[in-house]
């Protein structure tokens, strides 16, 4: 028996609906996607062709796959320039717009950093003297984009790209496309946190308190847009500096780990733009928060004494009233 | 200009210690039976089980070339009408117990990963195999209705390490015991 339900009551043609929800594991996490609205042969072919949109970003941005485009700029791009295709180049496009707008602060270039404190394999040699001296590494402004055949250059031979605050939610907003074009206007696309609703339904979403995974913080209804969280519940080290718990967030210029906040939501109209805007408030919450307005985004966090902040904006963007 | 707002919970304490939940805590959710799973990776073919136990040296093999435990001698294996292969095994991690399955084409290459059930849990029952057994091989429960029982999850959330790492088992699988 095929998973079903009715339509809801506003269809009024009596048509009857169906509902799938799949997942696969993609992208180091679970890819989650349900959809309704269309018959099932319509909603199984457009899952299908979703799942592979997120497929192929994981073939092309895997930090982890040697073999991926990313692996490939992040070993060869600083000896000659790099063709990447058009997501690859799309995704670092907008990582240079939001590195120029938060002033270097959103940062994919910190992946030795991150190799040092053992948050990702060290495919490549990791110079000791180069994780402490971040600003001699170079940093996102030392890629340079050749528009004319699309090549990466690095500028920098110490550069190591981390697509991950980005990719994922890329990976999103593409799957939802894919179900578009596929007839499906109704569903989510949710990638291990990273969600975006599409239609006219509101999507209950549960946003999970930081240092307790199991455990509901807050639950709103998500209508035709994005959210995503970053926090660092299930990667948190001790930094010998402090003696405080820190996730896999890097301060670009300092190299330091941030500590500040424990976790930022932020809901946006796309999933990448979510994703990344998270990593920002992370590392700077107040300085991201004059931002959001600009990116018609807002945010929800909480900080690292276990309290919780919204910004002025947040009922707004949910459609809520208090 | 934006500001920030304090937020106000009841209960007001975002971060507990110590102390036991009184909400059980977790995320649970049935994607696919196995029939189901087999129809979406196998249209159209027949499926015949195996009937598959491993022998101690298969089993040795097995662990050798994906660095990884074989839970158990008995392999839920069915051969595809059309050529391929598809299996079904379950992945026990610290707060999580997933049901999936794999299909194979028939030169024993991944055609295919469909996660059947999932269960995240915060609590210890995951680590009761009769808690457990209650998911095995269940056929997908009552129709979804669109508004009560789809619910997301923004926040932390596990990885699929251990999903990928029952792939890398079960192409040893195939090598060791599937082949030719």
């Amino acid at each position: 028996m095929p998973l079903c339900s009715k339509a809801e009551a506003g269809s009024g043609r009596g048509q009857s609906a169906t509902t799938l929800r799949r997942a696969r594991p993609l992208l180091g996490t679970f890819v989650e996607i349900t959809a309704t609205g269309a018959s099932e042969n319509v909603l199984g072919a457009a899952v299908d062709a979703a799942f592979a949109t997120v497929a192929e970003v994981q073939r092309r941005m895997s930090f982890h796959d040697p073999d991926s485009t990313l692996s490939r700029l992040n070993r060869d791009a600083a000896a000659q320039p790099v063709p990447v295709d058009e997501g690859t180049w799309e995704v670092l496009r907008f990582a240079a717009d939001l590195h120029k707008a938060s002033g270097g602060l959103f940062d994919p270039s910190v992946a030795p950093t991150l190799q040092a404190h053992g948050f990702l394999p060290a495919h490549e040699r990791v110079n000791s003297k180069e994780t402490e001296s971040a600003r001699a590494r170079g940093d996102f402004g030392d890629v340079e984009f050749l528009a004319a055949d699309r090549r990466i250059r690095f500028h920098r031979p110490g550069i190591v790209l981390d697509l991950g605050g980005v990719a994922k939610g890329f990976a999103v907003d593409g799957a939802v496309v894919a179900l578009q074009n596929a007839g499906v206007l109704r569903g989510v696309v949710n990638a291990g946190g990273d969600l975006r609703a599409f239609g006219p339904d509101a999507w209950p979403v549960e946003i999970r308190a930081p240092l307790e995974p199991g455990r509901r913080l807050l639950e709103v209804a998500l209508r035709d847009r994005a959210m995503a969280t970053s926090a660092s519940t299930f990667s948190l080290v001790r930094d010998p500096a402090t003696d405080r718990p820190v996730g896999p967030f890097v301060h670009p210029t300092s190299g330091r780990l941030a500590d500040e906040l424990l976790s930022a939501t932020v809901v946006a109209p796309s999933a990448m733009l979510a994703d990344a805007l998270t990593k920002w408030l992370l590392l700077a919450p107040d300085a991201a928060l004059s931002y959001l307005e600009t990116a018609s985004a807002a945010a929800f966090v909480v900080l690292a004494d276990g309290t919780a902040q919204c910004s002025s904006n947040w009922h707004d963007a949910l459609g809520t009233s208090s | 200009m934006l500001t920030w707002k304090t937020q106000l919970f009841a209960p007001a304490a975002v971060v507990v210690s110590g102390a036991a939940l009184a909400v059980p805590a977790g995320y649970a959710a049935t994607y696919l039976s196995v029939e189901q799973a087999q129809r979406t990776l196998f249209p159209g073919a027949a499926l015949t089980p195996l009937g598959i136990t491993l022998n101690a040296e298969q089993r040795r093999a097995i662990e050798g070339a994906s660095d990884t435990r074989v839970r158990s001698a008995e392999q839920k294996i069915w051969r595809a009408s059309g050529g391929g292969w598809f299996i079904v095994d379950e992945v026990l991690g610290k707060h999580e117990f997933i049901t999936y399955a794999v299909a194979l084409s028939a030169t024993g290459a991944v055609k295919g990963v469909e996660i059947l059930d999932y269960r995240e849990s915060y609590g210890y029952e995951i680590r009761r195999p009769e808690w457990r057994q209650q998911f095995v091989g269940k056929t997908a429960g009552a129709p979804l209705k669109l508004d009560q029982d789809i619910k997301n999850i923004s926040g932390a959330t596990l990885s699929c390490r251990h999903v990928a790492e029952g792939v890398r088992r079960t192409l040893a699988l195939y090598a060791a015991v599937l082949k030719g």
